[in-house]
């Protein structure tokens, strides 16, 4: 028989008390729409406005053509257009863009012999951007290609001479193959081949850790108050400072350890190459895990309970996986959601585990996403301790 | 030191609620204090704001000589509590638990050791000392929290319903501890519901109500306040009586005089302090019971039932020993003798029901 009346006040019961949390009901609409945004407007699955700067070392109607279909596809977002390829290049290096299509200095010649060898140079630890940027300009520079050779050939068939000279000085094998091959695409990946396994790990360990010492902190700083075990502390003659910086060492050690343990399951079950300082990599971690500790203290410096503090990290935490770049590249994504990105520290923590693990940079590469995660950090804390509610 | 605690109109509201309202009381130092009230009453809160756990909204109070608002740190080095709710580590053990609040309080290690052997034998617990706390039955953990909060040796100790659910020997076990702590010299403050336990350990009782403190006294002297209440409001109603029986005397209204002075005489008597008296007397007769209700020390035989007789009878110490001789006399045969004075559940009953029934017509 069902008991359907006890049923009902079962539903009834667990409705009331969301009624009642009201954080809790607001968290519970709330979530989703956040959640259903971030998904229909941020990753749609497609990639688009990877950004890009064009070096032109030739000025022309081929150049202008050039510069034309990539601006003209939605994939790229041409940054800069200089005439330095070195600058091209260091602002790959730098992370301003993810790659430079370097056209060469015979552009623009069509008169030349010789091929013409456009260069792209990627940021392959980006490994989403690089593997769609890779295809798409091969495609653009064969359509190019293409179009080269009909217009070389439209002037072969008035001048049989030249074409003559052409089939010479070109391919004694095949007359039409140095027209074909006309233009020249090399793809430089400046980091190696690197994986989307490799891709993710470093932001994977970011994402780890960022949950670890979150919830843990709401466990260990919330469920405590809930179940009176901070009060006990706080009746003896200590501090906030005090019994906070025990529980952040304490997390800080467990956080640490869980981060490596991460990277030597990655290394040696999936054969992960760590380019830059393994020492780096673990103080970045650390850093990391602080900045989030700090984020946990902040959030439970004022809730009453564990379920409380779930339902107020909730609506940030799963947002924060999706803008910081964990799985999609940031600048790929509506603008709204790469502001939102920016504010967001898993983001910096991301770059700088991406810099150091694929790029293998030093600190120098990564000093803007160290400085801002100590801010993050120094603000969480202390807002942390000074909202702290000693109150039982 | 005179005073273990003083409270300055000390308060605490919670948005709109007042949770406790300008209360001022003073602890005698090295006494038993109960303080008691309803659920809700406030006592909780201000044991909190006593013990540093939650702040006053206004006023202050001196806790072991020392102001709660402006050094707390010293208020914390000189109480222990165990509170309502366990609150040690449920994944530590005893011994664990212990040591740490022993550091916290910054103990030296020698001495550590040795105040915590001592207090676990003294509550006989130190025979779990490694077991995990939650795999401990309600009454080891209450007796594992009193050691973890008298570890530092507190000159205050808060015990906020320190008895709750634990079975009678356990009681037994915690209130000779509290016994044993005050004959020490450590002024002991217990919140409870269980008036009996109050009773037993108390030497002075504060019963709130509303935030508001309603009674405060010793047990003796609370039960002394109600029975003269409850006396004065007799009288006074037997005194409009008989101003009404006067005024028809006055009008012509009587006309069996000495019936009239008889009944005068007995509301007057019903003025006089009087107490509850049961005698069961297993060979009860009539001619015995008539010559009982002629006793000047018997005011009313108030019931008779199988041997057993309720009286309501002088109040004054030689009474009882009268009567009682007066029904030996008769050869009466006494099995039991009782008195009832109200009971310190009765006080308290009386003093939050008066609360409410002001509280009802002020609203």
């Amino acid at each position: 028989m069902v008991e359907t009346k006890k049923i009902m006040w079962m539903i009834k019961k667990d409705l009331l008390v969301l009624w009642r949390h009201k954080p809790r009901l607001i968290s519970l609409f709330l979530f989703p729409i956040i959640m259903i945004v971030l998904f229909g407007y941020g990753m749609g699955g497609t990639i688009n406005n990877i950004p890009v700067v064009v070096v032109d070392q030739s000025q022309g109607p081929l150049t202008d053509a050039t510069l034309s279909a990539i601006k003209g596809n939605t994939l790229y977002d041409v940054k800069d257009i200089t005439s330095d390829p070195t600058k091209g290049l260091q602002d790959v290096q730098n992370g301003m863009v993810k790659a430079a299509i370097i056209l060469p200095t015979n552009y623009d010649n069509l008169n030349t012999t010789s091929q013409k060898s456009i260069v792209v140079d990627v940021d392959s630890s980006d490994q989403m951007a690089a593997g769609v940027i890779i295809p798409a300009t091969e495609g653009i520079f064969n359509g190019i290609n293409q179009q080269i050779a009909v217009q070389k050939l439209q002037a072969n068939s008035t001048s049989a001479a030249a074409v003559t000279t052409n089939q010479v000085a070109g391919s004694a094998g095949n007359p039409f193959q140095s027209i074909l091959n006309t233009v020249n695409l090399q793809i430089n990946k400046l980091y190696g081949n690197i994986s989307y396994l490799d891709f993710l790990v470093p932001a994977i360990i970011g994402m780890t850790v960022l949950f670890g010492c979150v919830f843990g902190m709401g466990e260990i700083v919330a469920g405590e108050r809930e179940r009176g075990e901070l009060a006990r502390l706080f009746m003896t003659p200590t501090s906030v400072t005090t019994v906070l910086g025990g529980k952040i060492i304490s997390k800080l050690v467990q956080e640490t350890g869980r981060g490596i343990i991460l990277i030597i399951a990655a290394i040696v079950l999936f054969g992960i190459i760590i380019n830059g300082s393994i020492v780096l990599t673990v103080l970045i971690l650390m850093l990391g895990a602080l900045c989030f500790i700090g984020f946990g203290i902040m959030i439970s410096a004022r809730v009453s309970s564990q379920e409380d503090f779930m339902q107020s990290v909730m609506p940030i935490t799963m947002p924060m996986m999706f803008v910081s770049g964990v799985f999609y590249p940031i600048e790929t994504m509506p603008w709204i959601f790469q502001k939102i990105a920016y504010i967001m520290p898993l983001t910096y923590v991301n770059d700088a585990l991406r810099a150091v693990m694929l790029k293998g940079v030093g600190i120098g590469g990564i000093w803007i996403d160290v400085v801002v995660l100590i801010g993050f950090t120094a603000l969480f804390f202390a807002l942390g301790v000074t909202q702290f509610n000693r109150d039982i | 030191m005179k005073y273990a605690i003083e409270t300055f109109d000390l308060t605490k509201k919670y948005d709109d609620f007042t949770a406790v309202d300008a209360l001022n009381m003073k602890i005698d130092n090295k006494s038993i204090f109960g303080f008691l009230g309803p659920n809700g009453a406030g006592k909780t809160t201000t044991i909190k704001m006593l013990t540093c756990l939650v702040q006053a909204t206004s006023g202050t109070a001196n806790v072991a000589g020392y102001d709660i608002a402006t050094n707390p740190n010293e208020v914390r080095e000189k109480i222990g509590m165990v509170p309502q709710l366990v609150s040690l580590y449920s994944d530590l053990t005893v011994r664990e638990n212990i040591d740490l609040c022993a550091d916290f309080y910054g103990l030296p290690e020698d001495l550590k050791v040795s105040r915590a052997e001592e207090l676990m034998e003294l509550v006989d617990i130190k025979y779990a000392q490694n077991k995990i706390v939650k795999q401990l039955s309600g009454g080891m953990k209450q007796k594992a929290s009193v050691v973890a909060s008298l570890i530092h040796q507190p000159d205050i100790l808060f015990l906020d319903e320190p008895t709750i659910g634990l079975d009678p020997t356990t009681k037994r076990v915690l209130w000779d501890l509290m016994e044993e702590l005050n004959s020490e010299g450590r002024t002991i403050i217990l919140c409870s519901h269980d008036m009996y336990e109050v009773e037993l350990l108390c030497d002075e009782i504060g019963i709130i109500n509303g935030g508001i403190l309603a009674a405060f006294d010793t047990p003796r002297g609370l039960k002394d306040t109600m029975i003269n209440e409850q006396k004065d409001k007799k009288s006074s109603k037997n005194s409009d009586v008989i101003e009404i029986m006067d005024e028809l005397r006055k009008e012509g209204g009587v006309e069996d005089s000495a019936a009239y002075d008889q009944l005068k005489d007995k509301i007057e008597r019903k003025n006089r302090d009087l107490k509850e008296l049961s005698v069961m007397i297993s060979n009860l007769d009539e001619s015995m019971l008539n010559h009982l209700n002629n006793i000047p020390g018997i005011h009313e035989i108030v019931e008779h039932d199988s041997g057993r007789l309720v009286m309501d009878i002088d109040s004054s110490d030689e009474s009882v020993s009268l009567i009682i001789s007066e029904i030996i006399g008769q050869g009466g045969n006494i099995t039991s003798i009782s008195t009832k004075d109200p009971s310190l559940e009765d006080v308290f009953m009386s003093v939050t029901t008066k609360y409410k029934k002001e509280g009802v017509d002020d609203g």
